[in-house]
């Protein structure tokens, strides 16, 4: 009994020592609480300020996150990890959160309708799903990472709902729900064979390895299976990606932009924690055949959303295989073991938050001022909209990744650390996948490509001249600005992802 | 330091911003400031042309004039150390000539452009962004400005061609986007390749604290850090990695262990890696030139593209190809070079005849010209092949001789097209009767691009033929038989060009009577004066002065092809144990 007691108030110490290190989240969680009181008024007022509390809230959190200075240890009995990933991912994120209100505000379908019903669920769910994200990013517990994940998908699943009177996002939404709990179930089953094979939750132990080596490797393979189909379908990557199309088609613009980065960027930090392990050299070669499946889903992923999105014909679908290939090429660079990826792999997701936001804001735009539903609705657009115009071809030629913009430097980044990975190992795989990915950006190029086709090589009768409001344009300036700045001044992005993660 | 470059470079791009701001209905305001910026690129560019030094040593590796380094993107990434990306431009014997081209058609496009009609603000400032990255290209020493550039000229020619080409333009447009784009994924592979592998001895010297920050490092010390590099003395924290090309050119720059050392060892398809990465840049620039097969996209963008586009994609734009073998493939993989010589070399010869044969064939006047331009570009290769003095300095005047006079040939057609939105050969004869100067004009281009002594055409050809011919004995390079094959490529531009000029020029004066209604021939205009009379001038000053380039560019080829053989030499040595495993 007193041994138990004493146990007991370690743990309760070792809680308290690290509640210090959930600041963000903790505060993110009173937003949440404040904007669903807030939406019980029933005052005008009150509901046009919701968007702004949400607003601030992620505001403050970010520069909570910019500002804080945490030491890199585990907290709560080796369930979070607060350190540099985990903060530059919060900042991330909460970025995210606030382009997707940003987005929101300007979109006159969320913003229009009936008297505000809903508006205060809409943007709390947004903080709740960014909690989520926040505790994806620190898990370092299988028990943990699960949890952070249910949060961020149940969130979803409402968002992905927001304007329930539109059939397809009915649709998607059920959809969505149905592949969502499946996935997770699948995901559970498999944490709960890893657990029956080491006594333990906590990936980062040497013993958890160890154990797993000394384990029947059928069995050890069936867990890392299903596991990574959870994982996988967070992220969007084939073949778990069946989800993604029919979600970007009916979910509102800024959800789907919010989709295409939040949690594909979470779910690729958990990956990236769970394979950290690999780093030794030792266990890498003991699961040399994780690189090996890895490496085909990752190619596969690549293929998929390269090759299907030649065939699409709304923007939507468009981006929806986009985001998978940029799936693919995230996991690439989570192959390359041995290589010190991390920094390249911010850099990258960072790069992909600003690109994607701002190319779903010209979809945005396209789609509710323009009326624009397909690729060939856009003929002949260019020249009545030539500022927007040329900044969706920033955006493009961003995620195409051609110089002279960042998409370009977070590709040559990546791909250095494979062919780095490859020099040291001379794993066949990381050759392929770096050529493969390469290569395929040749293929990228022929479905980016035909927005700006239709946009300026096609013409059209009409001529006259569409307005494009103030602060849709700043908006545009400020999602392109960053991809020419990261592209001729990488190193001020990449020094400072080095100061957080050292 | 000297920004005699850097205004070179940046001057046009200057001139494209103060074009955007101009509103869209001052139109003679939006040509005058393009007309004004590349008169000024050119002035710079006959001053740097004029203060080049000829008879400075230089090899590619060292003896560039006009320098400007720069720090630009510095960064580590974790355990690989340092990276270093510099502004780095300079000139030496290949790229000056490039330089002065550049200078010249820039100026002739825009004199031809001037009766653009569509969109003129989005057209200039286009234009001006092209000759700015064509202009960095040919000037840039880092692997990553130079990628810059040439990745960045894709964009304004896709629209140029698509937006004011011809009725198939999408078609051709998105065609020479996919093409040239697929070849510097190629090259974007060997880059990758190549900086991870590759320091700065000066920059890691300066990491370990041998020398303080800024401070130049003597010979001794280079050499000193080289042989640490090679011992494994250095610890990877304090490699620098560069992009610098002539870094890239030595091969004790090479980290020990990386995949393209010559020591590493490391076979992919039973050649060596080196091998696989030369044939992948090569390919690269063969899509670029444009060699025999992959050339096919060539006559569409040529065909569909407006006149002055078709000018500057002949006379500059394929240059880049010819020029990334010269400045980085050979001097990079000089043991491959050696090795492929025959390689490139029948895909030259290859190109000579096929190219001639297909415009022989032709009924359209500028997929005929399209095609001499594929045919002409084999000279290219060949000379460069040859690894001799003479065909190397041939190559590069016929990349500088080719320019002038493909130039001429697309504002030929287009003084035709203009008239009779058309120019199937077969719709005219006799021409010369009613367009006297036009038919004088279109005589010197043709003899001037067949090779008649006393142009610049003939000087190139007979130097690359020389050069190929004597390949056997002085290089150990190409087997005889391809010179000779080469000189029946002549033989056959003569009979294309004399054909076409019989057939649309000569005899009775007679159009297609669907085009007489339309048609309106006149004579040229002085417009039409003011861009031919130039070129055509030039390509007979150089025929008759050869020794206004070769003067300034022998010095850089004898360094060149010394490098180069010694060594590809040295290297091949080394390989051998691979290649006859």
């Amino acid at each position: 009994m007193e041994e138990q007691a004493a146990q007991l108030t370690q743990a309760i110490d070792s809680i308290l020592a690290g509640a210090g290190s959930l600041v963000p989240e903790l505060l993110l969680a009173l937003f949440f609480l404040l904007l669903v009181t807030l939406d019980l008024f029933k005052s005008k007022t009150v509901k046009r300020l919701l968007p702004w509390v949400a607003l601030t809230g992620l505001f403050s959190v970010m520069v909570l996150l910019v500002l804080d200075r945490h030491v890199a240890e585990v907290q709560f009995l080796n369930l979070l990890r607060s350190d540099g990933i985990a903060r530059y991912a919060g900042i991330l994120f909460s970025l995210t959160g606030i382009f997707t209100i940003l987005l929101s505000l300007q979109n006159p379908k969320i913003e229009k309708r009936k008297q505000g019903e809903g508006r205060g669920e809409y943007y709390a769910l947004i903080l709740m799903l960014v909690l989520g994200l926040n505790l994806m990013a620190k898990s370092v517990n299988l028990l943990m990472v699960f949890l952070a994940i249910e949060v961020v998908s149940i969130a979803s699943y409402i968002l992905t709902l927001t304007l329930k009177e539109e059939k397809r996002a009915v649709e998607a939404g059920l959809k969505y729900v149905l592949y969502g709990t499946l996935s997770a179930g699948v995901m559970l089953y498999g944490m709960s064979f890893f657990y029956g094979l080491t006594g333990s939750l906590d990936y980062t132990l040497v013993s958890f390895w160890r154990s797993l080596l000394d384990a029947s490797p059928l069995m050890v393979t069936v867990a890392a299976i299903l596991v990574f189909a959870g994982f996988l379908f967070k992220i969007s990557a084939a073949p778990f990606h069946f989800w993604t199309p029919d979600v970007y088609q009916g979910a509102p613009m800024p959800i789907v932009a919010l989709f295409s980065t939040g949690p594909k960027m979470a779910g690729i930090i958990v990956i990236m924690r769970f394979v950290a392990a690999f780093a030794d050299p030792t266990i890498a070669s003991a699961f040399s055949d994780v690189q090996l499946f890895l490496g085909i889903a990752a190619l596969a992923t690549l293929a998929v959303g390269n090759f299907t999105a030649l065939w699409q014909r709304t923007p939507r679908r468009l981006m929806a295989f986009s985001s998978v290939s940029h799936a693919g090429f995230l996991l690439m660079a989570l192959l390359a073991f041995g290589s010190d990826y991390t920094a390249s792999v911010l850099f990258y997701m960072t790069v992909l938050l600003f690109m994607n936001f701002g190319m779903f804001l010209f979809l945005q735009m396209a789609e509710e001022d323009w009326q624009v539903r397909t690729l060939e609705d856009f003929q002949g657009m260019g020249p009545r909209i030539p500022f927007a115009g040329i900044m969706a071809l920033l955006f493009l030629l961003s995620l195409t990744g051609l110089p002279p913009l960042a998409g370009f430097m977070g590709k040559l980044l990546v791909f250095s650390n494979v062919w780095e990975a490859y020099t040291a190992t001379g794993q066949p795989m990381l050759l392929v996948l770096l050529v493969v990915g390469i290569l395929l950006t040749g293929v990228a190029l022929f479905y980016y490509i035909k927005i700006p086709y239709h946009l300026f090589l096609k013409r059209n009768q009409t001529a006259e001249n569409l307005v494009i409001s103030l602060s849709n344009k700043l908006l545009l300036v400020f999602f392109a600005l960053p991809l020419l700045v990261f592209f001729f001044k990488p190193d001020l992005l990449l020094h400072w992802i080095e100061k957080l993660l050292a | 330091m000297n920004y005699t470059l850097s205004s070179l470079i940046f001057l046009p791009l200057l001139a494209a911003l103060v074009v955007l701001l101009l509103p869209v209905r001052l139109e003679r305001g939006i040509k005058a400031v393009t007309l004004g910026g590349t008169l000024l690129q050119l002035a710079v560019a006959l001053w740097l042309y004029l203060g080049f030094d000829g008879t400075a040593v230089a090899n590619g590796q060292t003896g560039y004039q006009f320098v400007e380094k720069l720090d630009w993107i510095g960064f580590s990434l974790g355990s690989l150390g340092r990276f270093q990306i510099e502004y780095f431009v300079g000139v030496d014997g290949v790229s000056i000539g490039m330089v002065l081209l550049t200078g010249i058609i820039g100026v002739i496009g825009v004199i031809s452009s001037w009766n653009i009609t569509k969109n003129i603000k989005g057209y200039f400032s286009l234009y001006l962004l092209l000759i700015t990255s064509v202009m960095g290209c040919f000037l840039a020493l880092d692997f990553f400005l130079f990628y810059l550039f040439f990745e960045f000229m894709l964009l304004p020619m896709y629209f140029l061609i698509g937006m004011w080409g011809g009725p198939k333009r999408e078609y051709a447009a998105l065609k020479f986007f996919i093409y040239t784009l697929i070849g510097s994924l190629f090259i974007l592979i060997v880059m990758i390749g190549l900086y991870t592998s590759v320091i700065d001895p000066e920059a890691t010297a300066q990491q370990m604290g041998l020398i303080g920050q800024s401070v130049p490092a003597s010979l001794d010390l280079i050499r000193q850090v080289q042989q640490m590099l090679q011992q494994g003395a250095i610890s990877q924290a304090d490699l620098v990695r560069t992009f610098s090309i002539p870094a890239m050119m030595e091969p004790a720059n090479f980290i020990p262990g990386s995949l393209l050392h010559v020591f590493s060892g490391v076979s992919l398809f039973d050649l060596p890696i080196r091998f696989v990465a030369f044939l992948l840049v090569l390919a690269g620039f063969l899509i670029k030139v444009p060699s025999v097969p992959v050339h096919t996209w060539l006559p569409d963008a040529h065909v569909e593209a407006p006149t002055p586009i078709s000018v500057l994609l002949a006379a500059i734009l394929l240059k880049v190809g010819g020029y990334g073998l010269i400045r980085i493939v050979y001097p990079v993989f000089p043991d491959a070079g050696a090795y492929f010589s025959t390689f490139v070399g029948g895909l030259g010869v290859l190109s000579i005849i096929y190219g001639a044969l297909c415009a022989l064939a032709m009924n359209d006047l500028k997929k005929l010209i399209a095609y001499s331009s594929v045919s002409h570009m084999g000279f290219v290769l060949l000379g460069l092949a040859s690894l001799t003095n003479e065909g190397v300095n041939g190559a590069i005047y016929m990349m500088f001789s080719h320019g002038l006079i493909s130039a001429m040939l697309f504002l030929v057609v287009g003084v035709i097209y203009d008239r009779a939105h058309d120019r199937m050969i077969l719709n005219f004869r006799g021409l010369a009767k009613r367009m006297p100067a036009y038919t004088a004009f279109v005589v010197v281009a043709f003899f001037a691009s067949l090779g008649l002594p006393g142009f610049s055409g003939f000087i190139a050809e007979l130097l690359v033929l020389l050069g190929s011919f004597s390949a056997p004995e002085a290089t150990g390079m190409l087997p005889r038989w391809m010179a000779i094959v080469a000189v029946i490529g002549l033989l056959l531009s003569a009979a294309y060009y004399l054909w076409a000029l019989q057939r649309m020029f000569f005899g009775k004066y007679w159009i297609f009577p669907e085009l007489r209604g339309k048609a309106r021939l006149t004579d040229l205009t002085s417009r039409e004066y003011l861009m031919l009379l130039p070129l055509a001038v030039l390509a007979f000053v150089f025929g008759i002065f050869p020794h206004l380039l070769l003067d300034k560019t022998g010095m850089t080829v004898t360094g060149f092809t010394e490098l180069v053989l010694r060594n590809g030499q040295e290297q091949l040595n080394i390989l051998q144990a691979i290649l006859h495993k």
